[in-house]
């Protein structure tokens, strides 16, 4: 005779061999992973390329079952609003406490900007809650100096595909004094959390460089006008112009300088890196700016040949480099879960957490491994130049940035 | 550039500001003369007077920054532009008057001033919505040339945005005091209860007001695009905001008592800018208001029409 609990294993055993005989079953566990873009205002064309480029990575594991058993489902959450025009720190706190309150979601991508990073840091640390950020750069979000602003619960939750503007903002600097050999420069910001992080930290770095800082001052994005604080620069006569910030308040100065200040040397950080830059500003305001990125230059290189054919197959739009570490940041995911699984580990935020840290995971962009606080060990940033090429459209940012160089580290 | 230079460009960028704002102002001030009402609505008529102008222009073949046109096909689109601009941005306050805020007339309380705040986001986002987030390329068909006068630079574009205004300024101006209209306006804001019975059409002379005021913007929203050669929708914000404080420090209700609070707000912009930080252009206009208002509760010029109350 069979006891009830043999027959209850028989029962349990049959399904299981039922299971393993058909792929995709429903009986896949769904791995549910959050993701905070920039999908309204200013940003959106970058954010939408992220989110592209992310349903490809996880459909890519989907549908080769990377993890037998497992599937991954993606959440994205917008934390554009119509009011602030671009990204908004409160609306990214909300979505964090979404995806926080969400028990099935083990780890989160994004978000793409500082600002809103700053602002979830606090809720995704008391929720356990792991993110990789694909181009968020500030640096005192990771920094241990501010652990307990951003990482209340103690371990690092924040990850970057990306280094930060401790090195962007420096490098920069070190661009501008040792390569162009600027004697002055005069910095301004956009009064945002990245702007001003940037803008300090290329600051500091110029002055250690020797570079005459001849002043520094902050735009308010929402306003105009531009030519008062240009008229002033321009009396001053600076050698160089650096800009913190991103594109809303950056086209007008790109617009107004060119008026004003012409052949004065002018450069920003990967804020102004983008088609809202181009297509905004246009030709010939924006001809000649340097602005750098905080990554390594991917889409003209080899390793990111096929991704870049793949992507612009798919959605008939072609990847920038952050559409790039933003995939790389769904493959640290999908590794760090496969890893979990192969070691018949339970997959929990956790659990998901320590694996992100501890990985090493072939990406695009090579070799993804953190340091303690979460930043990408590696740290390179890539300066480029804006260069008319009237044979492709004048808002590509791939044809119409000219890779420079990696930017000098200190 | 000499202390001299320096004053004299700060003061040439301040009034293209300041020209601007004025237009603006103008139009809370019309409205309010007469309505008592703080039309919050006016600072995306003007945004969306920029867009309709972009189209305008697009639709004469002008994009980007490459088409340059002088002499009288310059005159003939720019006349087209503002004319088509200022229609379409005059019947849109008109329509904005008579669907929102008329059925609200009698309502006591603040639900009229709310319902323009809620007619500014529904523009606001409409556009958003419709045209999209990023900043678009406004072009600019006006030739560069630029007068040197000292060490300081007068570019062409200026000195035809300060005419335009100017033009619009004193033709709104003697219409107010000459037209048959205008009359009726006045007498409207002095005392709407006896115009009426004096056989002033009260409604047609809201409509007008709201049409005036709503066309300068719309002109306002074509003079940012040339002079800043871009639009977005999010320019009426600052914009508005800083106008409607123009007509504020001029005097609420009080036509050229908004043309120079507009020239003044523009002014401080551009020495704040100078002599402090930009940084702090916007403390510096909202205490110089404050201060206006804590000595002179009527603004520099005071209301032309004794307060009704």
């Amino acid at each position: 005779m069979l006891t009830r609990r043999e027959a209850a294993q028989i029962l349990l055993a049959a399904a299981a061999t039922a299971a393993a005989g058909t792929p995709a079953l429903a009986a896949d566990k769904t791995v549910k992973i959050g993701a905070d873009l920039s999908l309204t205002g200013a940003d959106s064309q970058g954010a939408s390329r992220v989110r592209n480029a992310l349903i490809m990575a996880f459909d890519a594991a989907n549908e080769g079952n990377a993890i037998p058993g497992y599937k991954f489902e993606l959440m994205t959450l917008d934390d554009g609003t119509a009011t602030a025009g671009q990204y908004d720190p409160a609306q990214a706190a909300t979505n964090a406490r979404k995806m926080v309150s969400d028990k099935d979601v083990v780890a989160s991508i994004g978000p793409q900007m500082s600002g809103a990073g700053k602002a979830m840091t606090p809720i995704l640390s008391q929720g356990g809650l792991a993110t990789i950020t694909p181009s968020s750069t500030n640096p005192d979000i990771t920094s241990p100096k501010f652990a307990e602003q951003y990482r209340p619960a103690g371990k690092p939750i924040y990850f970057r595909t990306v280094t930060t503007d401790a090195y962007q903002g420096p490098n920069m600097a070190n661009f501008f004094a040792e390569t162009l050999k600027v004697k002055s420069v005069y910095i301004l910001d956009d009064s945002g959390a990245f702007g001003v992080g940037v803008a300090d930290s290329f600051q500091k770095q110029a002055e250690a460089k020797g570079v005459k800082i001849a002043g520094r001052d902050r735009l308010d994005p929402k306003a105009a006008d531009y030519t008062a604080i240009l008229t002033k620069i321009k009396s001053m006569n600076v050698d160089s112009i650096y800009y913190g910030g991103v594109s809303q308040a950056g086209v007008k100065l790109a617009k107004q300088a060119y008026d004003i200040v012409p052949t004065v040397i002018k450069g920003g950080p990967d804020g102004v890196t983008s088609a809202d830059f181009l297509s905004g500003a246009g030709f010939p305001a924006v001809e000649g700016w340097y602005t750098s990125i905080a990554a390594p230059h991917l889409v003209e290189d080899t390793k990111a040949a096929q991704f870049v054919e793949a992507f612009k197959g798919k959605f008939g739009d072609a990847p920038d480099d952050y559409t790039i570490t933003a995939y790389d940041a769904a493959l640290v995911i999908i590794d760090a879960v496969k890893r979990l699984v192969a070691a018949g580990k339970p997959v929990t935020r956790e659990t998901v957490r320590d694996s992100i840290q501890t990985a090493k995971v072939p990406t695009i962009q090579g070799i993804v491994s953190f340091d303690a606080n979460g930043d990408l060990a590696d740290r390179t940033v890539s300066v480029f130049q804006i260069k008319k090429d009237t044979t492709k459209p004048l808002n590509d940012v791939s044809a119409q940035y000219k890779y420079i160089t990696v930017a000098p580290q200190s | 550039m000499t202390t001299f230079d320096l004053l004299l460009q700060q003061t040439i960028n301040g009034l293209s500001l300041g020209a601007m704002y004025a237009l603006l102002a103008l139009g809370f001030t019309l409205v309010y003369g007469i309505l008592e009402l703080i039309n919050f609505s006016h600072f995306n008529v003007f945004m969306v007077g920029s867009f309709v102008a972009l189209g305008v222009l697009q639709m004469f073949g002008l994009s980007g920054q490459d088409v340059i046109l002088t002499g009288l096909p310059l005159f003939g689109v720019l006349l087209v532009a503002f004319l088509v601009t200022m229609a379409f941005s005059g019947v849109l306050g008109v329509v904005i008057e008579r669907l929102c805020l008329r059925p609200l007339r009698n309502v006591k309380g603040p639900a009229a001033m709310i319902t323009t705040i809620g007619v500014s986001y529904i523009l606001f986002n409409v556009i958003l919505l419709t045209v999209g987030a990023d900043s678009k390329n406004f072009p600019n068909p006006l030739p560069s040339i630029r007068y040197h006068i000292e060490g300081a630079v007068l570019d062409f574009r200026v000195l035809l945005i300060w005419g335009i205004a100017l033009l619009l300024m004193a033709g709104l101006y003697m219409f107010v005091q000459r037209s048959r209209i205008g009359k009726a306006m006045r007498a409207t804001a002095q005392d709407a209860e006896a115009a009426r019975m004096m056989g002033v059409e009260v409604d047609k002379v809201i409509m007008m007001a709201f049409f005036l005021g709503s066309a300068l913007a719309g002109a306002g929203g074509l003079i940012f695009g040339l002079y800043y050669n871009f639009t977005s929708f999010i320019i009426g914000f600052t914009a508005g905001l800083r106008a409607f404080t123009a007509a504020v420090l001029g005097g609420i209700g009080n036509v050229p008592g908004a043309m120079v609070g507009g020239v003044l707000i523009g002014l401080i912009e551009a020495m704040s800018s100078q002599f402090i930080a930009t940084a702090w252009t916007d403390v510096i206009i909202f205490s110089i208001l404050v201060l206006v208002l804590v000595f002179k509760p009527a603004g520099l010029f005071g209301r032309i029409a004794p307060n009704k109350s």
